[in-house]
């Protein structure tokens, strides 16, 4: 049994050590830029997804609270992580390797962008690249939401700067909620530029049946996000928890069985005892 | 004829009223009681100058002693309204000996549970917010207001059947003290035994007699919603009214039968609490305790059967867990074997029925102890942050004393009363001694 153990033992250094070596990411990757400024918007969207996706095994970032694992995941503030460059972090969390999921399955470029928009705001020398943009052009999409109350559908319409539609264009849908947002769907838009998603009727709104739609699109290097309030639930009549008569409410606030109960039997049983104290002085009467 | 029955009328009274004084020996006893008590309220001044943290309670388990010795204390009560009403009513002549001995109990119980309650309140002066900012949708205020309610009618049950006997202690006791006297003179309304007086008062005694079965019925189902009104597992359950209602008689029998030998002993009462008296108790006492059983085999396996998570937990430590050795004691040893002996006749003499009772209600003391506390020491929500002894509950010593204090202001009530009026009702003796003449 030791044997076994120490053999396991053996291969699994073997294992790890081979993981170890250096990671690299290819040439022609290393030098991609952010098209996008990090901004507080994207920081704070990278911080999100952050909290989702790699927290867990990086811990905050300056904290040193990552998990203990072999290779070490290291904390993200390190210079071990900010001395490579932008596109070398997108190779890595894009691709991934071992125990480092592979990313690109599950975020698209601009939330992989950014995650490292947030990591970077922990690094104050960093100076965020201009990005060359030579030959390359960017989509500029308009995004036209509307409603389809016969499906309960949310269409997302993609145009071009001439109003024409744009297939192929990464539609993500949210609805606003208080503690972050609700993902309604990712999707991607047919050949007419059009992109659908289902509501559901009975999502809570407002009285009138509104909420807060949040519409991101993206294609290649172009990007654009609409928010817009829209009538696409059921209204909702708002009540106060201890609106009404309930068990739960003040005493003020009873319910009328139970007052009625309650007092019927009071005087029912201290008028009977009030009838015989009072009956009792004819005692003295009769004598 | 009428020769007899009046030296049967001298008889009965010379005998029932020999006990109306204040000799050595009840003197030495109150002496004893009132040292007592002394030492008692010398912890209970401890715990009103510190708070309740001189107690054993906790955050896990904030209900100890002092709410199972108040529910045991309700239960005693309970057995007034058995005897004086539902017994009474229905017709049986053997109880009027005992009438008085199950009113005093009921009353002096009542109205010590009410006590209770407050020794219970780290700042008892704020007892008034109960009923300034009290909620009626809350059980707390129906168990107030239904045990005032029954304190009072149990009050008058004592006192209305007492007025002949008042009048008659009022002309022949000249030689107490006299401010006894004045109670006597205020007390016997004038009462001159004219029949049409005697009409009034058994009038009353029958509104009275009625009047308290819903409410005795209504203070107990009370006191057990207190606890069945919440989710706690353990508590949730709907047969805790009549569980507790059971309950309560088995411990009120077993107390009357204790005082009934006590008074029968001391105040030389044979002729008229007699051996079949403790027979029949006896019965009583194994139908309530026969219904009683049968409501703790149903309570317990219904919720046996199905585990459901929070009743697992809790029964597991009740019936095989660390509870278990004294909820088997106080199942078999307190109510299983006991009433299975007073089966047989022998059982129901004065002295082993005297033995076996003291059994019942010490565990019926327990038995409410093992409803209170243990459902606590699991509570639905882990409590994080708290020491680990908080999980299990003991009580300190201040807490003890102040459980005992209830005990013997009990019995400094029942002592006043059976020394300032007659024990047995004296009116009632001679009405039975007629009958049995003209038998």
């Amino acid at each position: 049994m030791p044997k076994f153990i120490y053999i396991i033992f053996g291969l699994m250094t073997c294992f790890w050590s081979a993981f170890a070596q250096e990671w690299k990411a290819p040439e022609e990757e290393k030098e991609n830029v952010s098209i996008r400024l990090f901004d507080n918007e994207i920081e704070t969207e990278g911080g999100v997804l952050f909290m989702n996706s790699c927290k867990s095994c990086h811990g905050s970032p300056t904290q040193e609270d990552f998990s203990l694992m072999l290779p070490s995941p290291g904390d993200l503030a390190s210079a071990k992580v900010q001395n490579q460059t932008d596109g070398e972090l997108f190779y890595k969390i894009r691709a991934g390797k071992g125990a480092m999921p592979k990313f690109g399955d599950a975020l698209d470029q601009n939330e992989i962008w950014s995650l490292i928009a947030y990591v970077r705001s922990f690094n104050e020398s960093y100076k965020q690249p201009e990005p060359n943009l030579e030959g390359v052009v960017i989509p500029n999409i308009t995004l036209n939401l509307s409603f389809d109350d016969n499906v309960d559908k949310l269409v997302v319409k993609t145009l071009d700067e001439n109003g024409n539609p744009m297939p192929d264009v990464t539609v993500k849908a949210f609805v606003k909620g208080h503690f972050g947002n609700y993902l309604l769907g990712k999707s991607r838009c047919n050949e007419l530029g059009i992109a659908y998603f289902d509501i559901d009727s009975k999502m809570p709104g407002d009285e009138e049946g509104n909420m807060d739609i949040i519409v991101k699109a993206s294609k290649g290097f172009g990007s654009a996000k609409v928010t817009q309030k829209m009538r696409v639930v059921d209204a909702v009549s708002f009540k106060s928890a201890i609106e009404g008569r309930h068990l739960w409410s003040v005493s003020k606030r009873a319910p009328y069985w139970l007052i009625v109960t309650f007092l019927s039997s009071l005087i029912g049983i201290w008028g009977t005892i009030i009838y015989v104290i009072v009956g009792l002085p004819k005692i003295k009467k009769q004598s | 004829m009428m020769d007899s029955a009046e030296k049967s009328f001298k008889k009965v009274e010379r005998d029932l009223l020999a006990s109306v004084n204040w000799g050595v020996k009840s003197k030495v006893w109150m002496g004893f009681l009132l040292l007592l008590l002394v030492v008692c309220l010398f912890y209970y001044v401890k715990q009103l100058r510190n708070g309740l943290g001189v107690t054993g309670l906790n955050d896990i388990v904030s209900w100890g002693v002092y709410i199972s010795n108040f529910v045991f204390f309700v239960a005693a009560s309970l057995i007034g309204m058995l005897i004086s009403s539902v017994l009474g009513l229905i017709g049986f002549k053997w109880i009027t000996p005992i009438l008085r001995i199950a009113e005093i109990i009921a009353v002096s119980f009542a109205m010590v549970a009410g006590l209770i309650i407050i020794t219970d309140m780290g700042r008892p002066e704020r007892l008034l917010n109960v009923f300034i900012f009290g909620r009626i949708q809350s059980p707390i205020i129906w168990d107030i207001v239904v045990v005032m309610t029954y304190v009072v009618i149990s009050l008058l049950l004592l006192y209305v059947p007492l007025i002949p006997d008042i009048a008659l202690c009022k002309d022949k006791k000249k030689g107490v003290p006299a401010f006894q006297r004045w109670i006597y003179k205020v007390l016997s309304l004038g009462f001159t035994y004219k029949p049409n007086q005697f009409k009034l008062v058994e009038k009353y005694i029958r509104i009275l007699a009625v009047l308290i079965i819903p409410v005795a019925l209504a203070i107990h189902t009370v006191t057990s919603w207190l606890f069945a009104m919440t989710l706690r597992a353990g508590w949730d359950t709907s047969i805790f009214g009549p569980y507790f209602v059971s309950g309560a008689f088995v411990a009120g029998c077993a107390a009357v039968i204790i005082a009934m030998y006590f008074f029968r002993k001391s105040y030389n009462l044979q002729d008229y609490i007699t051996d079949s008296h403790f027979n029949k108790m006896g019965k009583l006492l194994v139908m309530v305790a026969l219904i009683y059983v049968y409501f703790n085999i149903n309570e317990l396996l219904v919720a046996a059967y199905k585990l459901k998570s929070g009743e697992a937990e809790h029964l597991q430590s009740i019936l095989w867990g660390h509870g278990s050795p004294m909820f088997w004691l106080v199942q078999i040893g307190g109510l299983v074997i006991p009433f299975v002996l007073l089966i047989i006749p022998k059982m129901r003499k004065p002295l082993p029925s005297l033995i076996i009772s003291i059994v019942i209600l010490v565990a019926a003391w327990y038995k409410r102890y093992v409803i209170v506390i243990p459902v606590q020491e699991h509570p639905f929500l882990p409590v994080q942050n708290v020491p680990d002894y908080y999980s299990h509950y003991t009580p300190t010593l201040p807490e003890i004393a102040i459980t005992i204090a209830p005990f013997i202001l009990v019995l400094i009530i029942m002592t006043v009363l059976s020394k300032v009026f007659p024990v047995v009702s004296v009116w009632e003796a001679k009405e039975s001694s007629v009958e049995e003449q003209n038998r």
